[in-house]
């Protein structure tokens, strides 16, 4: 056992790819970390020694080895996922138990454990502490390439496994995949033909070194340890350089993401974990109805993640999207699309706001006043049915109102924001805000979800309460103040990307809805409703594009055999009545055609 | 009505399928014609008095569900049997509730021009509650030129409509202010620039190059308009009494139906059909035998549909020669 080497000319590509790969890891995340603001560092001192960590844990095993999430979407490519990552993760550790089952506690250099059978086979064979670990490697190198073989065959035929795109390659995609597949099929060949020489090996190498022992010769042997060592090297060197540097980086990122960091509209140090995670597995690629029902390509977030990280992003890219998030609502890895986009567009696009929108200080025109504050928001004024549905419902409960905008006010910032355009857009948000604050409102009710959503996530503003309109007929109903007459009529709801996915809210409108009618649901809905195409953040969109996705829209909904289309939001109901010849009307005119005022 | 005229004259036999209770189209509800305000009425007796002279057989209350190898399908399931088809089908009036930011079915006083030319047929024209408007304003291009309804094209005709309608509120309400809000005037026809001219300086018509953006209700009952008057370069606020909107020719929703129907007929992207080419093709389409008058490829006026049809007539004689 003491003449035991750990050398052969063949490791040498093996060692110079890790240690390639490794000092470049080392060089990115150390960057990385150290430019990170010194707010996120202060989370991560925090967050470290919380029950944060161990929940990072968990999450790294479910996510990074078992691929939870891509099982939810897909089982078949849950399943190629896991069996590469836990298989050769599993290949990993068993191999060390192995080694250290056979060898003791000596010093076992990485490539010792890497090519264990190469530089063992004058050890006596058999079980280990009662565990036959030459059938476990050999299962475990089945299970790896079975994944194998499935991902081949989705490179051919994507379709058949639930995906009808997929991703194309970058230079360095294409070295790292090609020399990953031959990863394990020479491996299973190295192992095989030592196994054959030797009278080793598991029921895998075993019986295929058995079939192999005729034409078996040193110099073969020899030349498929070179192979296999060479695929690993080449794997090594290519991989911080491809997409499967996300191998490595989702396990910082969970932690991070555990801790508290999140991307901001700023770009920051965070969002490269969150671009170098990317797998560009493409499963964002089917929701996207800029591909689905425009044809449009390569701007889909994982192309838009792909061309920032290569420092390539064009405006053009950053521009094409309309941030609807059902891309977000499949990734999974969780990645902040939306947000990263978001401040992509900053970086590239936003211009100081000096005195741009000087013009619009002090210029309340808001009228009225009381507990209860009204933000039309400027497509509730250009939707006046709905403006005077609101005020049939609020004069029905005898609500004293503050109309903040109802004679034209100041826009709520989002659109600014959306377009990259952050400093503006912070001018408006300034402007309303103090507003708001002068005046004695507990609540502030709005029927424009993408006011609302800004409201929520980027104005302070104490003591007052911001809901959707929905949510504010909601409550009026629950507190009997208002009753609804019941109805016959077949309603579909749309759900508003910025109310649905944007402030999670899903029941309420459904709630009133029922109230008054049947409620079919779409093919496509809730957390994966489709975008009305007219999204205020799909400004670099021709309008041929969204053409033809409103044409799509349209057609979901006449699919759905109602009666007549629900939507939450201004912006989606000028965008679906003009795909469609069913009637479409917001929430608060089918709650104002049904009203009962409570005695 | 042209076409089966050109078609009989030649010793043919036309059939008219109309959807309606009578030819004549949209013709029937206008009241004077631009831009020698002939009275549309007019028109349309001299064109019915020659098919009826002619003998033409019109089938009345028909739809036409498609058309097939065999002929024309009608509703109840029947094939009438035709050796060419002319499609001359006209177009839809774009529905005006789409740009609800005008109002239009949301407060009172907001019209179409095509309620005006009603109201001109029945002789009174009047605000919701029977007054006379004093003030008011003709909004250009509702559902033309306008990405955000789907409606790209042009519809033509709706410049001189706004133009002669505001000469016509003028005879009607001397005293009243009116004014014409529009992106471009497009002057195409003979005449027409001179009726423009004479709106300006003899009718006392006031033109503001500006899109309105909304329509309000103001406290009162009356409209509150937001427009952009772009030749002064600021934005501007004015309150009207009555508020019409001119508005645009849309395909006609039955085009897509007579697409999937026969093989080659084909839609271009405004929803028209799509002539065999522009020039000597015009009235063609990209099935033999199947041909086109007036509004089904695109806005015209109603001399250009006539002449149209003129043509069609032409075309399928020569098919028709050719055939055998």
């Amino acid at each position: 056992m003491e003449n035991l080497t750990f050398y052969h000319g063949f490791v040498v590509p093996f060692v110079v790819g890790t240690s390639v790969l490794f000092a470049v890891i080392f060089y990115k995340y150390v960057r990385w970390f150290t430019r990170l603001p010194r707010r996120d560092r202060q989370k991560v001192r925090r967050g470290i020694f919380s029950f944060a960590t161990v929940r990072a844990v968990w999450e790294c095993f479910t996510e990074c080895l078992l691929h939870r999430r891509i099982w939810r979407v897909n089982p078949l490519l849950g399943y190629m996922h896991t069996s590469f990552a836990l298989g050769w993760f599993l290949l990993i550790v068993v191999g060390w138990l192995e080694t250290t089952a056979y060898l003791g506690g000596r010093f076992v250099p990485l490539q010792g454990h890497i090519f264990f059978k190469f530089f063992t086979t004058g050890l006596e064979h058999g079980p280990r502490w009662g565990i036959d670990f030459e059938a476990v490697m050999d299962l475990l190198l089945l299970y790896v390439l079975s994944g194998l073989a499935l991902a081949l065959f989705k490179r051919i035929r994507s379709r058949a496994l639930g995906m009808r795109r997929t991703t194309r390659l970058t230079f360095g995609d294409r070295v790292a995949l090609g020399s990953l597949w031959f990863i394990f099929p020479m491996r299973l060949l190295a192992e095989s033909i030592t196994s054959g020489l030797f009278g080793s090996g598991g029921f895998l190498t075993g019986s295929l070194g058995g079939l192999l022992a005729p034409v078996a010769t040193q110099g073969l042997e020899l030349a498929a340890w070179w192979g296999y060592s060479i695929a690993l090297g080449v794997f090594f060197v290519a991989m911080p350089f491809s997409r499967y540097m996300h191998i490595f980086t989702e396990v910082p990122l969970i932690f991070l993401r555990r801790w508290g960091l999140r991307s901001e509209v700023r770009e920051k140090s965070f969002d490269h974990f969150q671009i170098e995670a990317c797998s560009r597995c493409g499963l964002c690629l089917d929701p996207c109805q800029m591909q689905r029902d425009a044809g449009l390509e390569q701007v889909q977030s994982v192309y838009f993640v792909r061309d920032r990280r290569y420092n390539r992003l064009t405006r053009r890219v950053a521009d094409t999207c309309m941030m609807c998030g059902r891309c977000e609502e499949r990734c999974p890895v969780g990645l902040e699309l939306n947000t990263l986009r978001l401040n992509s567009r900053h970086a590239l696009r936003n211009t100081p706001a000096n005195d741009r929108y000087a013009y619009a200080r002090n210029r309340d025109t808001s009228s009225g006043g009381g507990r209860t504050g009204y933000f039309a928001g400027c497509m509730t004024l250009l939707s006046p049915r709905i403006l005077k549905a609101m005020e049939s419902i609020f004069a029905a409960v005898g609500e004293e109102v503050w109309w903040a905008d109802r004679s034209g006010g100041v826009c709520c910032g989002r659109p600014l924001k959306l377009s990259g355009e952050v400093d503006a857009a912070r001018e408006m948000m300034k402007i309303n805000a103090e507003m708001f604050s002068k005046q004695e409102i507990t609540t502030l009710v709005t029927s424009c979800p993408i006011c609302l959503k800004v409201f929520r996530e980027d104005y302070v503003l104490p003591g007052i309460e911001v809901v959707h309109h929905s949510e504010y007929i909601e409550r009026l109903l629950g507190e009997g103040r208002i009753g609804l007459t019941p109805g016959t009529e077949r309603f579909t709801y749309h759900d508003p990307c910025e109310l649905g996915r944007g402030c999670g809210i899903y029941k309420p409108p459904r709630e009133i809805v029922r109230r008054v009618g049947t409620l079919v649901e779409p093919a496509e809905t809730g957390r994966e409703a489709m975008c009305c195409g007219s999204s205020i953040a799909g400004n670099g969109l021709d309008k041929n594009a969204v053409g033809k996705m409103g044409v799509a829209v349209g057609r979901a909904f006449e699919q759905t055999g109602a009666g007549s289309v629900v939507t939450a939001c201004p912006l989606c109901k000028k965008a679906i009545a003009r795909n469609t010849s069913l009637p479409v009307a917001d929430i608060a005119e089918i709650v104002e055609r049904h009203l009962v005022p409570a005695k | 009505m042209q076409a089966a005229l050109s078609l009989a004259a030649d010793g043919l036999k036309p059939v008219i399928v109309e959807r309606s209770g009578a030819v004549g189209g949209k013709l029937r509800d206008w009241h004077r014609l631009f831009p020698t305000m002939t009275p549309a009425q007019e028109v349309l007796e001299e064109m019915a008095g020659r098919l009826e002279h002619a003998g033409v057989e019109v089938m009345l209350h028909t739809e036409v569900e498609g058309i097939g190898s065999k002929g024309v399908t009608l509703a109840e399931g029947k094939t009438l049997d035709a050796a060419a088809v002319i499609v001359a089908s006209g177009f839809d009036i774009f529905d005006a509730r789409l740009k609800e930011e005008y109002g239009y079915h949301v407060y009172d006083n907001v019209y179409t021009t095509v309620d005006i030319e009603r109201m001109l047929n029945k002789g009174h024209v009047a605000l919701h509650d029977g007054s006379a408007p004093r003030r008011i304003a003709f909004v250009h291009c509702v559902g033309s030129r306008d990405e955000k309804v789907n409606q790209r094209h042009c519809s033509k005709v709706c410049c001189i409509t706004g133009v002669k309608q505001a000469m016509e509120m003028r005879e009607l309400f001397p005293e009243a202010e009116i004014y014409n809000f529009y992106m471009d005037i497009r002057m195409f026809g003979p005449g027409y620039e001179e009726l423009y001219q004479q709106a300006q300086q003899e009718s006392g018509i006031n033109f503001i190059r500006g899109r309105v953006s909304e329509a309000s209700p103001t406290i009162d009952g009356r409209i509150q308009i937001k427009a952009e008057d772009t030749l002064v370069g600021r934005p501007m606020k004015m309150t009207v009494d009555m508020l019409v909107l001119i508005v645009g020719m849309k395909a006609a929703g039955g085009n897509e139906r007579l697409a999937a129907s026969c093989k080659g007929v084909t839609l271009a992207p405004s929803g028209f059909v799509a002539p065999k080419d522009m020039f000597a093709g015009s009235v063609e389409t990209g099935a033999p035998g199947v041909f086109t008058a007036g509004a089904a490829t695109a806005p015209k006026t109603i001399g250009e549909s006539i002449a149209e049809g003129a043509m069609a007539a032409e075309k399928v004689v020569e098919y028709l020669k050719k055939a055998k």
